[in-house]
């Protein structure tokens, strides 16, 4: 459908129709690129902003070869800031035509349904489905034949330990279980030294250690239509959580106020044990501080509290299933095109290139494997194979924020001793409502 | 000292030294703080550290490639200038009128100048974004990634608040000389830019400044109104406060560097207007 | 509001300038016209947005439902009802009384560095410019630095432990109502400062002269002759720094983060997190309405009480 007859069709129609006209135009784009623009939504990289900007660059030249249409990039500052731009667009149908959209998210955009559907045509046109790493596509659609999201570069969770502090306390290998982990972390807390940082204030961190205790232990959180957060294992997570800094004290009580970042700063100081909670990313603040050359990435444990093996409902989660995925939208006017980028940013040597310049690790299987060699991302590459994907639901974001919640309204009591079963169990009754009202509004 | 600046002065010396020594230490205590972390590594101020353990002046060098500073104080400086100076030269009309003139709704206008006020930001957002998005559906108009799109609704934003200073103050504003020149033949734009403009030119300034500022602070539309070549300082500010989800360290230390820098523009500027500020009444020679 | 007893009396027996009741406004030759840029600009921006936040919260408008938004199902006062019952009048009554006591607080450091700026003196442009510092600093900066001094184990806490007190947390619990009221007013006090300053440049030479030759104490100089020059002004940035403050939703947002402890969860935050975290664009936008109308009644009472009309008044002087 030619552009100005859809734009005269839409003057006179009014909003109704334009938003049918946007849809109807969907199918009939153009291949050739020349004078055409595609937009591209993706996240400020602060750690590494040159890197980035001439990465963006040489992709931009590669596609003008390729296609011969431009690319504009558009940064996103914060996950809020991109949930925003995903709203402000999907309501005026206008707006990028790629976004890389944190795995958490997808859920979400995917709900809106302004994201193409990925039939066969479209796993075609990207280099099919088979060239990504499988345990990547876990978080892309609600089932098989539903997906939007393509993967695009991983970013698992890890903790990182101090290697001269461990030694020094006699610990010759990381925790593997979460009890041991508390015992290893005991041990190393002496005089100004803690065994643990956590970020109890952080805005995302908290619901990742509940999610994967819980999963662990059996309960993914969501069953269906019902949240399952009332529940044993999840108050145990919790008790586990609050308990190493009210009752094992092994965590410096000033984590109360912490963000993740500060718990980074801290461990950086090189006078605690583990960091909980942290991914690749972090190699390079962690060099920059005290801990330079004595630190090392480690799995984070996957056998549930007060467990010494899993139980066999359990699922071995070392991470939420974590990075970015390539979202195209379903307003675009220039899919074939977007699709030829999409190709192109996921494709081997791409992917590599893109590793090897800003440290993000590969969803591309073929790249993947090239790394597997490279000793330093030995377990990071590992977690990303043992990462599993969090509820596939619409009403996540509302039940991440629930968890989160607990935590926040516990502080002021975890500061001054533990937080007793029973105050846990309100907060999560607090938070079973709000998830279960949110999953019940899912259309 | 003349007699006459003896006769205008206001506190005792005592007085005024104390509480300019107080207030002065209240607003620096903190800034000391940010000039130091500009100069800190983002480990230390992460991890807590008031002096730093390294000093390192890097920051300041390193941040025009982080996020794209320069581009984002210039169009902030663009966009905020020409705002200020529309909304003060509206606002000192739209004020004029309410001021000096009868008519029916003018009690309404003038309270819901200020009712406007009170509408919430968060709330706006959508709906201003819905309505300069079809701006470009329906007439072809691009509106929304352009300088201009983020001047008009700024100026808009600002213009309640821009009128209502000018209708403080035009309104304690002795009427001869608008109506002599009345008398004289002179029409309304005339009497506008050459007695009211020269005459409430402190008023102005005070209101082009907050028009400024208005701008200058908000991250909220221009997050969501701009493009990456249109991008304001703020919006470009921010992505140094980003804390990722997956452990990468926020750039502190530039970002306080980096607020330092652009503060420095507004702080100039003020400086070379704040002789306006002084006795516009007085001097406009109405005696 | 506080602040209004102590300005309101009236003082204005102490100007010696001739009150001049002549002529006030005019019906004749009126030039409207010039208000219909201004007035273009607000329908337009302000005006119409408004309207459809009013029609988008009275329909079902979600993550679901945001990319037909045409078609969202129109679901009446559902909204309201659910918004009311959703904690919204903890947080408007945080909001505003937050709010007040920030206002309040600012309005003797705005005029007292008003007036120790109003006489010129060497370094008195450098003085100027610090008081401008904190209102030019973009808010979420602010708000990291407060954050980063007010943590546990942070600047603050550390001097106070210095001087035998425990500082406790700043950031959660209760105190961090009065942690928000506290940099709120840092922050915002300058908006007071300015406008004070500039009502100050208003007083004539002949008023200083008048009371230079009557030999009043500067005290009662400043508080009869000075202060009522301050009194319209400073009412006005009185009333708009509340709103202002009741709409600040960068500074608790970075001080505190999202999810907000229940004693912070000012009216913004519950706003935003609603719209753009829970993606409940409907309730939030019915929340929002709900606070709106919440502020405006009893600022219209007040408008039409202070009677902020310039008809007679600007006559007068």
């Amino acid at each position: 459908m030619p552009y100005r007859k859809m734009r005269a069709a839409v003057a006179v129609a009014g909003a109704t129709a334009l938003v049918a006209a946007l849809a109807a135009c969907g199918g009939g784009d153009e291949s050739s690129g020349s004078g055409k623009t595609i937009n591209v939504l993706i996240g400020a990289n602060t750690q590494y902003p040159a890197e980035q900007q001439a990465w963006q660059e040489s992709i931009a030249q590669r596609f003008k070869s390729q296609t011969g249409a431009e690319v504009k990039w558009e940064t996103f500052a914060t996950a809020n800031d991109e949930l925003t731009k995903i709203q402000t667009s999907v309501v005026s149908g206008s707006g990028p035509d790629v976004y890389a959209v944190g795995t958490t998210f997808t859920p979400t955009a995917y709900s809106t349904k302004a994201f193409v559907t990925l039939g066969d045509e479209e796993w075609k046109k990207i280099g099919g489905k088979d060239k990504f790493i499988p345990s990547s596509l876990g978080i892309s659609g609600p089932d098989e034949q539903n997906q939007v999201g393509i993967p695009w570069v991983g970013r698992p969770f890890v903790m990182v330990y101090n290697t001269e502090l461990l030694t020094a306390a006699g610990i010759d290998k990381p925790a593997t279980t979460w009890d041991e982990l508390t015992q290893h972390a005991k041990r190393l807390t002496k005089g100004d030294q803690h065994g643990l940082a956590v970020a109890y204030k952080d805005n995302f961190d908290p619901w990742k250690f509940i999610w994967g205790m819980s999963i662990q232990a059996g309960n993914p959180l969501v069953d269906g239509k019902t949240a399952r957060i009332q529940d044993p294992a999840v108050q145990k997570a919790y008790e586990t959580y609050f308990g190493w800094l009210a009752t094992d004290r092994v965590v410096n009580p000033a984590a109360v106020g912490w963000s993740n970042s500060q718990a980074i700063g801290e461990f950086a100081k090189g006078k605690t044990g583990y960091m909980a909670l942290t991914s690749a990313l972090a190699a390079k603040a962690l060099d920059a501080g005290a801990v330079k050359g004595k630190w090392k990435f480690a799995l984070l444990p996957t056998v549930p509290p007060g467990a010494t093996t899993r139980p066999a409902n359990g699922v071995e989660a070392a991470s939420i299933l974590s990075g970015d995925n390539l979202l195209v939208a379903d307003y675009s006017k220039n899919k074939d095109l977007a699709f030829q980028f999409v190709k192109l940013i996921t494709d081997q040597d791409a992917q590599l290139d893109l590793y090897q310049r800003l440290g993000q690790l590969p969803a591309n299987a073929a790249a993947a494997q090239t790394l597997l060699s490279d000793p330093k991302l030995e377990v990071v590459v590992q977690a990303q194979q043992k990462s599993v994907s969090t509820p596939f639901t619409g009403a996540w974001a509302d039940i991440q924020l629930a968890l989160t919640n607990a935590v926040v309204q516990s502080i002021p009591d975890l500061s001054k001793g533990p937080i007793s079963p029973e105050q846990i169990d309100s907060r999560l009754a607090t938070a079973q409502k709000a998830a279960q009202s949110a999953l019940d509004r899912v259309k | 000292m003349t007699a006459s600046a003896e006769a205008q002065r206001l506190l005792p010396r005592p007085l005024l030294i104390t509480l300019t020594v107080l207030l002065c230490a209240m607003v620096l205590a903190p800034i000391l703080y940010i000039v130091l972390a500009s100069l800190n590594t983002d480990v230390g101020v992460a991890g807590g550290e008031f002096w730093p353990s390294t000093f390192s002046g890097e920051s300041y060098t390193q941040i025009w490639t982080t996020a794209d500073l320069s581009t984002g104080i210039v169009n902030s400086l663009v966009v905020c200038a020409l705002t200020a100076v529309a909304s003060a030269l509206l606002g000192t009309t739209t004020a004029y009128v309410l001021v000096r003139y009868a008519f029916f709704g003018r009690l309404t206008i003038l309270r819901g100048l200020v009712g406007l006020q009170s509408i919430p930001g968060t709330l706006m957002l959508l709906p201003v974004f819905v309505l300069f998005s079809s701006a470009g559906n329906y007439l072809g108009l691009t509106v929304i990634g352009t300088r201009w799109g983020l001047f008009v609704a700024y100026l808009t934003f600002a213009l309640p608040f821009s009128t209502w200073v000018m209708v403080t103050y035009l309104r304690g504003m002795p009427r001869e000389l608008e109506e002599a020149a009345r008398t004289e033949g002179a029409s309304t734009l005339v009497i506008l830019w050459r007695i009211v403009f020269p005459l409430s030119l402190p008023a102005i300034v005070v209101s082009g400044i907050f028009a400024f500022l208005l701008g200058w602070n908000d991250v909220l539309f221009a997050s969501v109104l701009t493009r990456p070549e249109t991008q304001t300082a703020a919006v470009a500010l921010q992505i140094f406060g980003s804390t990722q989800e997956g452990g990468a360290l926020p750039v502190y230390s530039q970002m306080m560097a980096a607020s330092l820098i652009c503060a420095a523009p507004v702080v100039l500027l003020y400086l070379a207007f704040q002789r306006y500020l002084v006795g516009g009444l007085t001097a406009g020679g109405v005696k | 509001m506080g602040v209004n007893s102590t300005l309101t009396p009236e003082v204005r027996t102490a100007k010696p300038t001739p009150q001049r009741r002549r002529r006030g406004v005019t019906e004749r030759q009126r030039p409207l016209w010039l208000l219909t840029p201004g007035g273009v600009l607000m329908v337009l921006v302000i005006l119409i947005p408004l309207v459809l936040a009013l029609w988008i919260s009275a329909i079902d408008l979600d993550q679901y439902t945001l990319r037909r938004w045409i078609e969202a199902p129109f679901i009446g006062l559902d909204n309201y009802v659910e918004s009311v019952g959703s904690g919204l009048l903890h947080s408007v009554w945080i909001s505003v009384s937050f709010a007040v006591l920030a206002t309040v607080a600012t309005v003797p450091i705005g005029i007292a560095a008003a007036l120790v700026t109003q006489n010129p003196y060497r370094g008195r442009a450098i003085v100027r410019a610090v008081f401008l510092i904190p209102y030019v600093l973009p808010s979420f900066v602010v708000a990291t630095v407060w954050r980063t001094m007010l943590q546990p184990d942070g600047i603050v806490n550390a001097t106070l432990a210095k001087a035998g007190v425990d500082g406790g947390l700043w950031l959660s619990g209760p105190k961090s109502y009065w942690t928000l009221v506290l940099v709120e007013i840092w922050a915002a006090w300058p908006f007071i400062y300015l406008m004070a300053l500039a009502a100050l440049q208003s007083v004539d030479i002949e008023v200083h002269e008048a009371s230079a030759v009557d030999g009043v104490t500067w005290w009662s100089k400043l508080r009869r002759v000075i202060l009522p020059y301050l009194r319209g002004p400073v009412l006005l940035a009185c009333l708009l720094a509340t709103l202002n403050h009741i709409n600040n939703f960068t500074l608790p947002f970075v001080l505190f983060g999202a999810p907000a402890p229940d004693d912070v969860n000012v009216m913004p935050m519950l706003v935003y997190v609603t719209s753009f975290q829970s993606l409940r664009f409907g309730l939030s936008a019915a929340m929002a309405v709900v606070s709106l109308i919440l502020i405006a009644i009893p600022l219209f009472a007040y408008l039409r009480a202070v009677r902020l009309d310039v008809h007679e008044e600007g006559a007068r002087r």
